[in-house]
C-alpha cells in the first residue's frame, strides 16, 4: 500500500448538509465555501441554469455552458439538481430536500421565492430546525428594500467605490478619476464570505436555542462592514474622507505608490529610522539630504518634490531589484504584481493557493483554500456539477427514502 | 446595547486574542459581538492598535483616546500582561489553556520564539484552536516578508483587475485585506470549532491575507491560466452589462453608479433622461451593441448625469426600475437610512472617548442576539480575569504588579 494516497480526511463541516437556490455569485459563494469544508451541498439550478454558466471565462471564449470558469469555480464541491420551481411537482422535490438539510441558503429576488412559496417565513414553518440565510442587495427591510441593486451599486454605496483608488493610492485629480470599481465581483464575494460565516454563527447557536433562523444578509451593510479604516476617521475627527492624493488623506510622508523601471512599487518610509535606511540604499543623494527633507514634517510639507526625486530613483530600478533591496534593507517596499507574476511565483506554488481543474477538457488553475486548516484540509472533493448531473441520485432514491 | 434579546449563539465561547493592527482584532470584535467572551493581551509595551491616530479630541496620543482601538475592540476585556517577561509569558500560556480559541496576527515565528507557538500551547490545550493570521501566511518563502495591506494587494492580483481604462493597475481602497482576512477568520474559527465539537479534535489555521483577497478574482486567474490572456483594466466596466458606470452627478465630486442589465432597463433610462433619440439609436438597440459602442454611452449617460443632482437621478431610475445608486462616502454610511433602518450603525459610549458610532455585525438573525458595549480601557479587567481564571490570589497579584509584569 506504500505510495496509496491517505483517504481524503473530512471536512470540518462533514455533518452538515445545505440546500442551495442561488445564482450568480454571492449565494453560490455562500454554499461553495461550507461544501469546500466539508458539507454536503446540492444546489438546485432551474432548467435554464445558473446565470455563471454564460458568463465564462471560456475557453478560448467559445460559450458552452459547461465549461465556464466563473461557473466551475463557484459550484466545486457541490451535487447539482435542475427542478423546475414554477411547478408544484417542483417545488414538493424541493421541500423534500429541505427535509435532511440543516442550511437553505438563496440570494434569488424575494418575490421568486415567495412565488415557489420558498420564501424563508414560510420554509421555516414547514422546517422549524432549517438555518435559513438569504443575500438581498439591500436587505429585507428598510426604504431600499424593494430597490433594485447588483454588484457595482451595492459596492458604490458601501463606501469603498469612493476609497478607491486606496493607501497609498489616490486620485491625481478628483474630476478625472472617478470613484472606481474593480473588474471583480468583490462586493457579491465579500457578501458571499459574510453570508457563510453567519450561517455558520447560527448552527452554532441552534445548538442552544434548539430553532432554526432566518439569516438575512444585506450585500450593502456586507460590504459597507469591512470599512473599518475610514468608518473610525469619520467617527473620531467627523470629517469626511478625502480622496485626492495629499498628507491629509495619505498621513506622513514618503508613503507612496510609484512608477518604477517595469511596473509600479509602493514606497513606505515615513518614520525616521526607514527613512535613514532608504537614503542609505540611494548612495546618499544631496537633495535626500538637502533641508527640504531633513525631518518627517519638511518630508510631508514638500511632499510633491519629494515624490518626483524618488519617482526618478525608482525608475531606474524594476519592481525585483526594489524589492530585493527593501528585503535587505528591511523598509516596506513592494512591488506590483501582474496575475502572470503571481501565479508563477514560489509563494503560491508552495502554498498551492492556486488549484489544478479542468475547464472544457482543458487544464486551468483557480483560487484554492482561503485558510489553510491543519487536521481538516481543504480538498476539490467533486467538480462542479454539470446542470442536473445528480438529478437521479437526489431526486430519486434519497429523497424517496426520506419521504 | 443589546439590540436583541434573543440568546447570543457564541454565548459560553472563549477567545484569546493576540491580534495587532486591524484583520485579527476585527475577527474577535465580531466573535465578542456575537456571545464570545474575548480577552485582549495587551501592555504598555505593546499597544495593540492604540497607538495610530486618529485619537478623540483632547485625547491625542491617550492609549484609551484611540480611536481604532476603541471600536475594534468593542466589548472585549483588556488583560495587560507583558510578554517579554517570564512570568507575563507564562500567564499568557495560562490564559491559553483556559480558552476555546487563540488568534495572533504577529510577524512568522514571533509566538514560537516567545514559547507561545500552537505547538506549545496544544500541550497545554489540546484542543485549542489557533487562527495565526499573516500577510503571505506562516508557509512559503515569502512566509517572513512584510505585509503591509498594500503589498498584499499588490501580490494578490487584484491590482491588476483595478485601475481607469487602459491605465495602470490601482490600489483597491478600504485597506479591504485586513477586514476581509479578519472575516475568513470568522468563518475558519467556527468551522474548526464545529468540528471540534463532533471529534474533540483542535487544530491550528494558517490564514494569508493574500489567498483571501485572491478570491476576489477567480475570472482573471482563470482566465489567464486557461487561456493566457492578461487583464485589461476598464474602469468601472463589465464585461456583460453596459451602461456600468460611475458617473459625475451636478454637485462637486458627487457620484452615481448605473448598472444596466436588461434591454428593457435601457430604455427606461432612455425615458428618464428624456432622449428618444438614445432609444432609437440603432447602436445601442442590444446589450452586444451598448458594450460595442460603451465608449459613446458612458459620454452620453455622463452628459445626462452631470445635469442632475445625485439623490433625484438615483430616485428617478428607480423608480423607472434600473439599478442605481450614489457613491457613499464613510461618513455619509453613519448617515445612511437604510444602514440605520438594518440596525447596522451601532453606538457606543466610552468614558474617555464618548458616545461613537460605528457599523455592527452586517445580518440580522431573527431567534439570535448580537450584543454591542464598549471597549475596555487600557488593564481594565487584568484584576478579574487573573484572579477569577487563572486563582491567581491577592498575595501573588500584588507580586505580578509590583515586578512590573503587568504594566
Amino acid at each position: 500500500m506504500i505510495g496509496e494516497p491517505a483517504p481524503p480526511a473530512e471536512g470540518p463541516l462533514a455533518n452538515l448538509s445545505v440546500v442551495e437556490l442561488a445564482d450568480g455569485t454571492a449565494g453560490p459563494y455562500t454554499a461553495k465555501l461550507l461544501g469546500d469544508f466539508g458539507a454536503e451541498v446540492v444546489k438546485i439550478e432551474t432548467p435554464a441554469g445558473d446565470s455563471t454558466r454564460r458568463r465564462g471565462p471560456f475557453p478560448d471564449g467559445k460559450p458552452d455552458p459547461e465549461a465556464s470558469g466563473l461557473y466551475l469555480y463557484l459550484n466545486i464541491n457541490k451535487y447539482g439538481v435542475s427542478i423546475d420551481i414554477d411547478d408544484p411537482a417542483g417545488r414538493a422535490w424541493v421541500d423534500r430536500l429541505l427535509d435532511r438539510a440543516d442550511v437553505f441558503v438563496s440570494n434569488l429576488q424575494r418575490n421568486v421565492l415567495e412565488c415557489a412559496q420558498l420564501d424563508p417565513e414560510t420554509v421555516r414553518k414547514r422546517h422549524p430546525r432549517l438555518v435559513v440565510t438569504t443575500i438581498s442587495p439591500f436587505g429585507d427591510s428598510g426604504p431600499w428594500a424593494q430597490r433594485k441593486g447588483d454588484e457595482l451599486v451595492t459596492f458604490a454605496m458601501s463606501g469603498m467605490a469612493y476609497g478607491t483608488p486606496g493607501m497609498p493610492d489616490a486620485a491625481d485629480d478628483l474630476d478625472r478619476e472617478p470613484p472606481l470599481h474593480p473588474s471583480c465581483f468583490v462586493g457579491e464575494t465579500i457578501a458571499g464570505v459574510v453570508a457563510a460565516t453567519a450561517t455558520l454563527t447560527a448552527i452554532h447557536g441552534r445548538r442552544r436555542t434548539q430553532l432554526g433562523c432566518h439569516v438575512e444578509v444585506s450585500q450593502q451593510a456586507a460590504i459597507a462592514a469591512m470599512q473599518i479604516r475610514d468608518i473610525t476617521n469619520a467617527s473620531y475627527t467627523g470629517k469626511p474622507p478625502n480622496r485626492l492624493l495629499n498628507p491629509t488623506t495619505i498621513g506622513r510622508m514618503p508613503n507612496f505608490y510609484l512608477p518604477c523601471k517595469d511596473g509600479y512599487v509602493t514606497v513606505t518610509a515615513f518614520m525616521d529610522e526607514h527613512w535613514d535606511r532608504l537614503v542609505e540604499f540611494m548612495n546618499k543623494p544631496a537633495w535626500a539630504l538637502s533641508a527640504e527633507f531633513s525631518d518627517t514634517l519638511a518630508r510631508t510639507r514638500n511632499w510633491i518634490a519629494l515624490r518626483l526625486k524618488l519617482i526618478e530613483w525608482t525608475m531606474t530600478l524594476t519592481g525585483d531589484e526594489l524589492y530585493a533591496l527593501a528585503e535587505r534593507a528591511q523598509l516596506p517596499i513592494f512591488p506590483f504584481y501582474s496575475i502572470r507574476k503571481m501565479a508563477s511565483s514560489e509563494q503560491v506554488r508552495e502554498r498551492r493557493s492556486l488549484v489544478a481543474v479542468t475547464i472544457g477538457g482543458r487544464p486551468a488553475r483557480m483560487p484554492g483554500a482561503p485558510f489553510a486548516m491543519r487536521k481538516t484540509p481543504w480538498q476539490l472533493r467533486r467538480p462542479a456539477p454539470r446542470l442536473g448531473e445528480h438529478n437521479d441520485v437526489f431526486l430519486r432514491s434519497r429523497a424517496s427514502l426520506a419521504s | 446595547m443589546t439590540t436583541v434579546g434573543n440568546q447570543l449563539p457564541l454565548d459560553g465561547l472563549r477567545v484569546l486574542d493576540l491580534g495587532q493592527f486591524i484583520a485579527m482584532p476585527f475577527c474577535t470584535m465580531w466573535l465578542a459581538w456575537l456571545g464570545a467572551d474575548v480577552i485582549v493581551v495587551e501592555s504598555r509595551r505593546r499597544f495593540t492598535s492604540r497607538t495610530a491616530p486618529p485619537f478623540a479630541q483632547g485625547h491625542e496620543g491617550e492609549p484609551n483616546g484611540s480611536g481604532y482601538f476603541n471600536l475594534l475592540y468593542s466589548r472585549k476585556r483588556s488583560c495587560t500582561v507583558d510578554m517579554t517577561t517570564a512570568a507575563g509569558r507564562d500567564i499568557v500560556r495560562r490564559l491559553a489553556g483556559k480558552c476555546d480559541i487563540v488568534v495572533d496576527n504577529f510577524s512568522t515565528g514571533v509566538l514560537e520564539k516567545l514559547g507561545l507557538g500552537y505547538d506549545s500551547i496544544a500541550q497545554l490545550n489540546p484542543g485549542i484552536i489557533m487562527a495565526s493570521n499573516g500577510a503571505f501566511g506562516r508557509t512559503g518563502p515569502m512566509r517572513n516578508a512584510r505585509g503591509l495591506h498594500s503589498a498584499v494587494n499588490l501580490f494578490s492580483g487584484v491590482a491588476d483587475v483595478t485601475g481607469y481604462v487602459n491605465s495602470h493597475p490601482r490600489i483597491l481602497g478600504g485597506v479591504i485585506p485586513d477586514p476581509l482576512s479578519g472575516t475568513y477568520s470568522v468563518f475558519a474559527v467556527l468551522a474548526a470549532l464545529h468540528h471540534r465539537q463532533r471529534t474533540g479534535q483542535g487544530q491550528f489555521i494558517d490564514m494569508a491575507m493574500y489567498e483571501a483577497m485572491m478570491t476576489l478574482i477567480p475570472e482573471a486567474v482563470i482566465d489567464f491560466t486557461l487561456n493566457g490572456a492578461e487583464p485589461t483594466r476598464t474602469g468601472s466596466r463589465d464585461r456583460v452589462k453596459a451602461p456600468h458606470g460611475i458617473y459625475r452627478a451636478r454637485a462637486a465630486d458627487t457620484w452615481i453608479a448605473i448598472s444596466v442589465e436588461s434591454d428593457g432597463e435601457w430604455q427606461a433610462m432612455c425615458r428618464v433622461a428624456n432622449r428618444p433619440d438614445w432609444q432609437t439609436d440603432p447602436r445601442f438597440q442590444s446589450a452586444d451593441g451598448r458594450r460595442i459602442n460603451v465608449a459613446a454611452v458612458d459620454v452620453l449617460v455622463e452628459d445626462w448625469t452631470r445635469e442632475r443632482d445625485v439623490h433625484e437621478a438615483v430616485r428617478d431610475l428607480q423608480s423607472a426600475g434600473v439599478a442605481a445608486g450614489p457613491v457613499l462616502r464613510a461618513d455619509q454610511l453613519l448617515d445612511d437610512e437604510q444602514l440605520n433602518e438594518r440596525g447596522l450603525v451601532i453606538t457606543t459610549d466610552h468614558p474617555v472617548a464618548g458616545k461613537r458610532r460605528q457599523l455592527g455585525i452586517p445580518w440580522r438573525m431573527d431567534t439570535l442576539g448580537i450584543d454591542y458595549q464598549r471597549a475596555p480601557l487600557l488593564g481594565e479587567h487584568t484584576r478579574e480575569i487573573l484572579t477569577t481564571l487563572l486563582g491567581i490570589d491577592e498575595h501573588a497579584y500584588a507580586a505580578l504588579e509590583a515586578d512590573g509584569v503587568l504594566a
